[in-house]
């Protein structure tokens, strides 16, 4: 009787072996990648808008600070989308025929919201604050990137847990002082490590262990 | 069943193992199904879960987020009805909240010319208080000129002579605040106009709390001394308080024991 398996059957089971492992550490390493696509997170992509609202031009050429329409930055867990009536504090005059502003006039005249759609999208389940981390020096653009560059306003994080969590374990590496928190050129090493560490301290930002902790995002 | 818990008692493995080899075959076919019966239902519960985003997107309103069909305008956050005071906010204290004196006269003539942009320009403030209702302090002044140069300046500009990038966008220049008139208008001039608007000017009080507000009558009063350093402005009578903290952190400062109404709270 002839031998069942020949003797290339040993190499079969070796090769086999060995690409299962390849293959599924590959697919692993494909759903990591995936996972962290712009096609899961929404990073860098640009929502079409009802008004073709330019942070460059109002921020960027303007110089309008971002409190002036988001004025509860400070103080709330929302950064304060603005009421219509912002935009005509200057749009009463400003391009006031501008047929790229209808859909604001629209809305002023029949007290209707202007439906923007939402950038930043946290899933509900994530607890987040914006007042506390302005309070404790986090930068508008450490989180949303170089706004005052933004024609149409993208997502510039993942906004995963571990892109949240890079900050909560080493706040020290990202906190800048006070008067530079709406300044949207910030870079993290305008000043030197030693001085974040003292901002940290000042600040009385809470343990690792304490922003790390679940219930600190999950609550 | 009762093969798996005696298993899992376990006292004594192998002499259990001994005990049950007659019937040690079918345990293990039996588990095997069973296994395969729990992939199969985990195989399933993942279909049904995979894609759904319960969590993600609970039953529930985000700020801002649109109502479907529950309200008619789309909006998920309400306009309390007219009258209703929100608990707090009952803003008694009229000078604080208004800037004008406790019984207005609401038919009070006031005088007003118009200047070379077509700005009405008021001349007499007759309901304006003309003292601060809080304490001036540094910390106030500082408070203003930071908020002053997020809300005003854009109009106004850096010293409020109306030269703000908005007014060389195309906007109505403003009137500056560096002439006779506005030297001596009465602060609560500023806070009512703040508050309330003034010709092209939309009020500011849905974006800037009353405590800021003053904050930013006292900025304004520091740049009037600014341009014009040789004359005396009235800046508050009231400096027995300079000590306490920033009022501005809270929408009343919590020690303010001068003049004007009652308390708030």
């Amino acid at each position: 009787m002839a031998q069942f398996f020949q003797k290339g059957a040993n190499n079969i089971a070796r090769i086999t072996m060995i690409m299962g492992v390849v293959v599924a550490g590959l697919a692993f390493f494909a759903y990591t990648q995936f996972s962290r696509s712009s096609y899961i997170t929404g990073q860098y992509v640009e929502l079409q808008q009802p008004v073709q609202f330019s942070h460059r031009h109002h921020v960027g050429d303007d110089g309008i600070d971002c409190r002036y329409c988001h004025t509860t930055v400070e103080t709330t867990a929302s950064a304060g989308m603005p009421p219509t009536q912002t935009c005509m504090n200057c749009h009463s005059e400003i391009w006031a025929d501008s047929p790229y502003l209808e859909p604001v006039r629209a809305s002023f005249r029949e007290n209707k919201p202007i439906e923007w759609e939402r950038v930043h999208d946290l899933p509900e389940y994530a607890y987040f604050n914006h007042s506390i981390h302005v309070a404790k020096g986090v930068g508008c653009s450490t989180c949303h990137g170089e706004i005052d560059n933004m024609a149409a306003v993208s997502q510039e994080n993942t906004l995963q847990m571990e892109w949240c969590l890079s900050c909560h374990r080493e706040p020290e590496k990202f906190i800048r002082p006070k008067s530079e928190i709406y300044n949207m050129q910030w870079q993290d090493n305008d000043i030197t490590a030693e001085e974040r560490l003292k901002l940290k301290e000042d600040y009385r930002i809470r343990s690792r262990d304490m922003l790390t902790s679940c219930s600190i995002c999950h609550r | 069943m009762s093969r798996n818990r005696i298993q899992t008692h376990g006292h004594g493995d192998a002499e259990m193992r001994a005990v049950l080899s007659p019937y040690h075959g079918v345990t293990v076919s039996r588990r095997r199904a069973s296994h395969w019966l729990l992939i199969a239902v985990i195989c399933v519960m993942a279909a049904g879960c995979g894609v759904r985003f319960d969590m993600e997107d609970q039953p529930r309103y985000e700020t801002y987020q649109k109502s479907d069909g529950i309200f008619s305008d789309g909006r998920a956050s309400r306009t309390p009805p007219d009258g209703t005071v929100a608990r707090g906010h009952l803003n008694e204290d009229k000078a604080f909240y208004t800037g004008k004196i406790d019984n207005p006269d609401l038919n009070a003539q006031v005088e007003s010319t118009t200047d070379a942009s077509g700005n009405t320009l008021v001349t007499s403030f007759p309901n304006a208080i003309d003292e601060f209702p809080l304490p001036v302090t540094r910390e106030l002044i500082d408070r203003g000129e930071e908020r002053y140069n997020i809300y005003c300046i854009v109009c106004h500009g850096p010293v409020g002579a109306g030269d703000g990038m908005i007014v060389r966008r195309g906007f109505s220049q403003p009137p500056t605040y560096h002439d006779d008139r506005l030297r001596n208008a009465p602060v609560g001039h500023f806070f009512d106009v703040i508050t309330n608007g003034w010709g092209r000017m939309n009020g500011y009080a849905a974006s800037i709390p009353a405590a800021d507000r003053w904050a930013i009558v006292a900025y304004i009063r520091t740049l009037q001394v600014s341009q014009n350093p040789d004359q005396a402005l009235k800046m508050n009578t009231n400096t027995q308080a300079n000590t306490q903290a920033s009022p501005a952190v809270e929408e009343k400062p919590a020690a303010n024991t001068n003049t004007s109404g009652g308390a708030t709270q």
